[in-house]
């Protein structure tokens, strides 16, 4: 158990099963296709470029760049609710397409700040919010 | 392949009883709003239901259908989001040109403001959330993701550090919308007494109204309101046998990039580059004889993006249109969201529908006329371009609407 207080994604056992396991080791796995090479997001059984049906999954760097953000003043679900202001952001990937997440140490106060650092690297940090479900985060590397 | 263009036109266009904050106090359902402004477009226009042959609705057709005895020989229920209606003119031009039918109603009913109080029902939606869905898991599910501004502050930000422009430039779109809605008196924001926080603001108001979402602010979000609406479309030969004036359908297109903005590549860019790109061809038009621009505004920067998308402005310039009030009452530029718009006039959600009518009534010369003697809404435009946009920035649906010669 931990104190993880905000909503745990149930994962999805027929597509996105290696992306779960990875993430309780703070691995970053990708799918990509065994056919025109390229790696895609969300997971899916088929490839959204050339519609092949054979996947592989890899262990990806974990980084990217900042593509753009929001800071979100509000929030309804539990945990997030109680957070007060935080940033979401689209990552995107070294190894290609794009992540949705949350970008964790940043000054919500000064989003322009935030906005000069469009473009600049990020990783990857898992959180684990049970046994089973650890959860993507962002952080601006250093 | 035939062109369609001008096989049809929409002959009327109407809402229900009341829209907006109104009726909050009493409630109402979607059923009721669907079936208020389809018995109000049926009398303005001076036929029966019964003679009703296509119905066209985002997800509600049999329900409707079976209220009204209306025995269908087309069914539509076609429903992505706020574009919906859009997409259904465009269909009921399709079937209308292929000889199917000759009377088509396109029907919109949602109590977005009501079904807060009524805890959800009486709204007739499908189901739950699928926790398998992929954005459930990959999107806004374990991040708190909420509704629409919660997605859209990203594209603006997007377009900030694209092309350079500004929260300012993006504030003009809302005040535009607001002089409209001063001459529109069913508009909620459209004086003090309508509403408390109603009448004219300016570019300053938007910026520090409450932030929602950074970049947007209060003032960059359309309202929330009840609303109904319904069009009625027949075919060329029976354009000119009812009591209200037909506006042509000159050209039709729909289109979508992604449901989910996850999937969305270019988060300045949506798929009114499409659309747009076929309702113009089948009309034999361009952006340059576009004189009525109604532009589904369910943020500010779903205006800004949508233009530029349709090529009435250049990419990344949009607020060339709204500059200096260019766009507003009286201003030098092309009319853009004449009725308020759904920042300013109302929106339940799904606010295609408020375009189509809007749209209708410029181009009849139906526009209601001001109050307190101000200058009417009702501008000279001739030709109109209707854009909706659904999902997140998803789906599009793009006309080109031609009054009466």
């Amino acid at each position: 158990m931990t104190d993880y207080n905000k909503p745990i994604p149930d994962p999805d056992p027929y597509t996105s099963g290696p992306f779960w396991e990875g993430a309780k080791e703070g691995k970053l796995m990708l799918p990509r296709c065994n056919d025109c090479n390229r790696v895609h997001w969300y997971p899916r059984i088929l490839c959204p470029f050339c519609y092949s049906r054979s996947i592989s999954w890899f262990e990806a760097s974990g980084e990217g760049t900042l593509y753009s953000f929001a800071v979100q003043q509000r929030a309804f679900a539990p945990g997030w609710k109680e957070e007060g202001p935080y940033v979401t952001c689209f990552i995107d990937l070294n190894e290609g397409d794009r992540m949705f997440g949350v970008l964790l140490d940043v000054d919500v106060s000064k989003p322009e700040d935030i906005f000069a650092k469009i473009g600049s690297k990020v990783s990857i940090e898992f959180v684990k919010a049970s046994d089973e479900v650890h959860v993507p985060y962002w952080k601006l590397a250093s | 392949m035939t062109n369609p263009s001008m096989a049809a036109a929409i002959v009327g266009a109407a809402e229900s009883d009341e829209i907006g904050f109104a009726l909050s106090e009493k409630g109402t359902t979607n059923t009721m709003l669907h079936i208020e402004a389809i018995s109000n477009v049926c009398k303005q226009v001076g036929i029966s239901p019964s003679e009703i042959e296509g119905v066209f609705s985002a997800g509600f057709t049999p329900q409707i259908a079976e209220y009204l005895h209306i025995r269908p020989k087309y069914i539509d229920g076609t429903a992505v989001g706020g574009s919906s209606f859009e997409l259904h003119v465009h269909h009921a031009l399709a079937a209308i040109a292929a000889g199917v039918i000759d009377v088509a109603l396109v029907s919109h009913g949602e109590s977005g403001r009501s079904a807060r109080k009524n805890q959800g029902r009486g709204t007739g939606g499908g189901g739950g959330g699928d926790p398998w869905a992929p954005g459930a898991a990959f999107s806004g599910g374990p991040y708190g993701g909420w509704g629409a501004p919660f997605n859209y502050a990203h594209a603006m930000t997007r377009h900030l550090h694209q092309w350079g422009s500004t929260k300012e430039d993006f504030a003009q779109i809302a005040v535009s919308a607001r002089d409209w809605a001063t001459l529109n008196p069913r508009a909620v924001m459209h004086s003090k007494e309508t509403d408390p926080n109603g009448g004219p603001i300016t570019v300053q108001d938007v910026l520090d109204s409450r932030l929602i979402s950074w970049p947007l602010n209060l003032l960059d979000v359309c309202l929330v309101t009840d609303h109904g609406g319904a069009v009625l479309i027949v075919s060329a030969e029976k354009a000119h046998s009812f009591k209200t004036p037909p506006v042509w359908i000159a050209g039709a297109g729909e289109s979508m990039g992604h449901w989910d903005m996850l999937e969305m590549d270019d988060l300045t860019l949506t798929s009114a580059v499409n659309s747009g790109k076929t309702a113009y061809q089948m009309a034999g038009m361009g952006p340059g004889e576009m004189e009525l621009g109604m532009i589904y505004d369910s943020f500010t920067v779903t205006v800004g993006i949508t233009v530029e998308a349709l090529g009435l402005a250049p990419r990344g310039g949009f607020m060339e249109l709204f500059e200096g009030g260019k766009s507003g009452p009286g201003g030098s530029g092309m009319p853009i969201n004449t009725n308020g718009g759904g920042l300013s006039f109302s929106h339940s959600g799904m606010y295609g529908m408020m375009l189509l009518v809007e749209a209708y009534r410029q181009l009849s010369g139906t526009a209601e006329d001001g109050v307190n003697g101000i200058a009417g809404k009702q501008t000279s435009a001739q030709t109109a371009i209707v854009n909706g946009t659904g999902g997140s920035l998803s789906t599009t649906g793009t006309l080109v609407l031609v009054a009466d010669q």
